[in-house]
């Protein structure tokens, strides 16, 4: 908590990525998330095309700790036929509350009908969907339009906001026009005045904080928050309001 | 510490690395000096390294000059001058030198030119940095470790930090600095999980600088991590200025 407010984290990740030293070490993300008051992570796994088996991962990080964490489900459409399937048991069994799709590990652009099945679920559920967005193809936030309106009772979240200034601008220009699209912060790339850009052309109701853990520390992600050049009602939406709205946690 | 919405920095901070001026294809969102004090004034951040932006990839010799604008006379902003080896910009360098304005250097950014960071290329410029206990600023992305490593060897008494080292470079931070113990790291992007304390335990915290390399990146964000670690506030006042102070002095870590 920061006074009164419960800090949410909207990305994070469970498996190791050895080659960049990411060690999912729920000790070291709990001592690091309660050293900036950080409440609640929410983790996903996307090393597994089948979703399952991370799925599986995240659930058993989620049951260890399920006050301090929150699953969300992967699936690829890599594996398209077992996609809804996945899902369900996601959802149903193992009690995730959102899912995460990455792009980049797939051949296809974001709005692309292979994809679709995954936002009729989530458009049933009324789920957030977060996406890795960037400035590779298949993940220009801008795409997000044509599942925003395709799709009116899912939301969905650019991660990274688009991570640098091209794709960036199309993720605001996406959230600005649909209500349902939402930013979320986290990125290596720090550049000064980012947050208050998302903050006041897209509006803090609609920017998420996260961090990137455990690739990423979540306290200088958190400190990007912090140190911006914002309001603190801003920032308590920003750091866990809308993502509390937005998960119904 | 406890958190909250707002942060300001609990001990003294001399910021290592922070950049003024415009590169030539990206203005800088901070125009003058009297703007880049206010941006440190909101963090609590007292004094800072300033290295002009024309010296990263135009011209050292060139991005010095326009340093000197942005120094003033409070105390507050020390000059970092950029160099490479070559007879310009050394004689460029040694006449700053000769006027005692000297307390570090940084070592432009070789690869646009496709110059290798090797001895043949290399050894003047650092022998003469080593023999005036001068120490080099070295940006990780812009150098290849094994060339690091291997040229640095033949100079142990050079102090260098080591800045901008990220997630990229998770795997060989601890290589390099086991292999040169008179380098400092310097932290503006190392986000690691956990990393700042370990690195810390590990190696001890008399190697470590706070730098934010704003205005690549937003000042505030490492200060606040930095904040929100394990370190004691004594460890922390060394890593955020202590340390800094020492090497400018030309002391080094061993």
């Amino acid at each position: 908590m920061i006074g009164d407010q419960k800090i949410i984290d909207f990305h994070g990740h469970t498996g190791r990525q050895d080659t960049y030293n990411m060690i999912d070490d729920p000790a070291a993300i709990l001592h690091a998330m309660d050293r900036a008051g950080i409440d609640v992570a929410c983790l996903f796994n996307i090393f597994h095309p089948d979703g399952t088996t991370g799925n599986d991962i995240t659930a058993r990080f989620v049951a260890a700790h399920p006050d301090r964490f929150a699953g969300f489900a992967y699936v690829s459409p890599t594996m398209a036929e077992g996609m809804v399937a996945e899902l369900t048991r996601a959802v149903d069994e193992l009690g995730m509350v959102a899912i995460k799709l990455y792009p980049p590990f797939t051949k296809w652009d974001l709005n692309e009908p292979i994809w679709h099945p995954i936002y009729e679920f989530a458009d049933e559920r009324g789920l957030a969907i977060i996406f890795h967005t960037g400035t590779d193809p298949h993940s220009d936030p801008g795409l997000l339009e044509d599942c925003a309106a395709q799709f009116p009772n899912a939301n969905f979240v650019a991660g990274h906001a688009g991570n640098v200034a091209e794709p960036r601008a199309a993720a605001i220009k996406a959230a600005q026009t649909y209500s349902n699209v939402y930013l979320e912060t986290c990125s290596t790339f720090r550049t000064p005045g980012v947050i208050e850009q998302l903050v006041n052309e897209a509006g803090a109701d609609r920017i998420l904080y996260g961090s990137d853990i455990a690739l990423m520390d979540p306290r200088s992600q958190l400190g990007k928050i912090i140190t911006a050049d914002i309001s603190e009602e801003d920032k308590r939406m920003v750091c866990g309001g809308n993502a509390a709205r937005l998960l119904g946690i | 510490m406890t958190s909250q919405f707002t942060f300001g920095a609990r001990v003294p901070v001399f910021d290592a690395n922070v950049r003024v001026g415009d590169l030539h294809y990206e203005p800088s969102p901070c125009r003058n000096r009297a703007q880049l004090l206010a941006e440190m004034d909101r963090h609590g951040v007292e004094r800072a390294l300033i290295y002009h932006a024309h010296t990263e990839e135009v011209s050292p010799v060139d991005g010095n000059r326009f340093l000197e604008e942005w120094l003033g006379e409070d105390g507050r902003l020390f000059p970092q001058w950029s160099i490479m080896p070559t007879a310009d910009s050394m004689a460029q360098v040694r006449g700053l030198h000769e006027q005692g304005r000297v307390r570090s250097v940084r070592l432009n950014n070789t690869r646009v030119a496709g110059l290798p960071f090797r001895p043949w290329v290399h050894a003047p410029m650092l022998s003469w940095l080593s023999e005036n206990r001068i120490p080099l600023w070295i940006p990780v992305p812009d150098t290849d470790p094994d060339e690091l490593v291997t040229t640095l060897e033949a100079f142990p008494e050079l102090v260098t930090v080591l800045v901008g080292a990220h997630y990229l470079h998770a795997l060989w931070v601890r290589p390099l600095m086991n292999a040169l113990p008179n380098a400092y790291l310097e932290l503006s992007r190392l986000e690691p999980l956990g990393d700042v304390e370990a690195l810390c335990s590990e190696f001890g915290v008399e190697r470590f600088v706070y730098g934010s390399w704003y205005d690549r990146y937003a000042m505030g964000t490492m200060l606040f991590y930095l904040h929100h670690t394990d370190l004691s506030d004594a460890e922390l006042e060394l890593v955020c200025a202590g340390n800094l102070e020492r090497i400018l002095q030309g002391e080094g870590a061993e």
